[in-house]
């Protein structure tokens, strides 16, 4: 998955219109960025590429860019 | 050689409903659309304040004796599981007997499992009667989760049902087992994952205790109530499900297409639905049965068979997977020798 379909896929998760997401945003901004957004994050990930995150991890991504490297999702 | 065969199951749910419409006003972030996406659950019962373990578990076996299966005089072994016992002792179950008729030279005993508790309830119950301990098990799931959450907490009210389940084992001289084999596994390691971490004896209950606060996600709850660590056991799932089906499609010599239905812990639909896909189990196969009671935990997995009924014949091979609290999974196949009585 490229990362513009990564941005799309996320967009979704937090209910935005799509193409809001550029990668530079910060998730603190987000009040949907919730536990059962990160699980949709981790399901992504993994449907993906069997990228498994932990939560731990995610939980230190303080913008859209460090979810996207976390996920190892290329620039 | 004697093995368990599954001959009955009923399900009892409380009266009182929690309908996915009355959280999203009570939650005005999360819409029904939402709550019925990620979940899949559109409603869920909730014990009376005077209701216990006891009673549900009892109202679901009067109705497996009400189906003609068997009557309480022939059974001789109770097992019970619960994880929210009507008291620290004496033994749900010993309770249980006496309400039901039970004769006395009966065995019983309590199992504190969750989500895994019905594959680990099969396995005792497949061991008591090959071994010649038993030859009429009754295996009870009873759950009022719903006196550990908080009423403010979203995170665990849009998910946890309270019910119970009767699953009735006899004794059928087969020469293979029609239950197993089974593969287990435990990790205490996510103990802390899904937790009610007060009112036992390590950290009683005190008014500290009781005290609720919110967390960064606007959940709130107290020490006091159920705590699920929802992405922790999520990332748990996805790493202990897989390969478990793995060991077991080896260990029982199957393959993935051989399997006519797959019965799994109804967790919510979202999570499912994903090891679904990463399994590659075809849609068709796989049942989801928590629309209408929601994650009722250890017995999920009966009530999906319950209402998967009329598509268990004689000969049909059924996965049955159960996984979470503890952390503590567990599966095994069932071959069905006959279509459930009732």
């Amino acid at each position: 998955m490229s990362r513009a379909e990564f941005l799309k896929s996320i967009d979704e998760i937090l209910e935005l219109p799509p193409e809001t997401l550029q990668g530079s945003e910060e998730l603190d901004e987000y009040p949907l960025w919730d536990s059962t957004a990160i699980i949709s994050f981790m399901a992504l990930a993994d449907s993906n590429n069997g990228t498994r995150l932990s939560p731990k991890d995610l939980g230190a991504c303080r913008t859209v860019d460090d979810l996207l490297r976390l996920a190892k999702v290329e620039a | 050689m004697l093995h368990a065969a599954i001959r009955a199951i009923e399900y009892y749910l409380p009266e009182r409903t929690l309908p996915t419409a009355q959280l999203a006003e009570r939650f005005p972030d999360w819409s029904v659309a939402k709550i019925d996406a990620k979940t899949g659950i559109q409603c869920r019962h909730i014990a009376a304040p005077e209701e216990c373990a006891s009673d549900l578990a009892v109202a679901a076996a009067r109705k497996l004796f009400a189906s003609g299966a068997c009557r309480p005089e022939q059974i001789d072994f109770v097992l019970l599981c619960t994880q929210s016992p009507d008291y620290f002792l004496p033994t749900t179950a010993c309770l249980v007997q006496n309400r039901l008729g039970i004769p006395t030279s009966a065995g019983a005993l309590d199992f504190n499992l969750g989500c895994s508790g019905y594959i680990y309830g099969l396995g005792l119950a497949e061991g008591l009667i090959q071994s010649g301990q038993a030859s009429s098990v009754l295996l009870l799931t009873a759950e009022t989760y719903s006196k550990f959450l908080n009423e403010n907490d979203r995170s665990v009210r849009t998910i946890f049902g309270d019910a119970a389940a009767a699953t009735l084992l006899t004794a059928a001289e087969t020469d293979h087992p029609l239950i197993g084999p089974f593969v287990y596994g435990t990790d205490g390691a996510g103990g802390e994952n899904l937790i009610v971490p007060a009112g036992g004896l390590r950290r009683p209950r005190s008014p500290e205790t009781a005290a609720a606060k919110e967390d960064e996600q606007g959940n709130i709850r107290a020490a006091d109530d159920l705590f699920m660590n929802g992405p922790e056991i999520f990332n748990f799932t996805l790493s202990a499900v897989p390969p478990t089906i793995h060991a077991l499609l080896e260990k029982s010599g199957t393959a993935l297409d051989q399997i006519d239905l797959f019965v799994f812990h109804q967790a919510n639909r979202y999570m499912l639905d994903h090891l679904r896909k990463r399994m590659g189990i075809p849609a068709e196969k796989f049942v989801l049965a928590m629309q209408d009671c929601g994650n009722t935990v250890s017995s999920t997995i009966p009530i999906a068979l319950k209402l998967s009924a009329e598509r268990i014949t004689g000969g049909s091979t059924v996965m049955l997977v159960g996984f979470g609290v503890g952390y503590s999974w567990g599966a095994t196949l069932w071959r069905a020798n006959a279509p459930l009585v009732g």
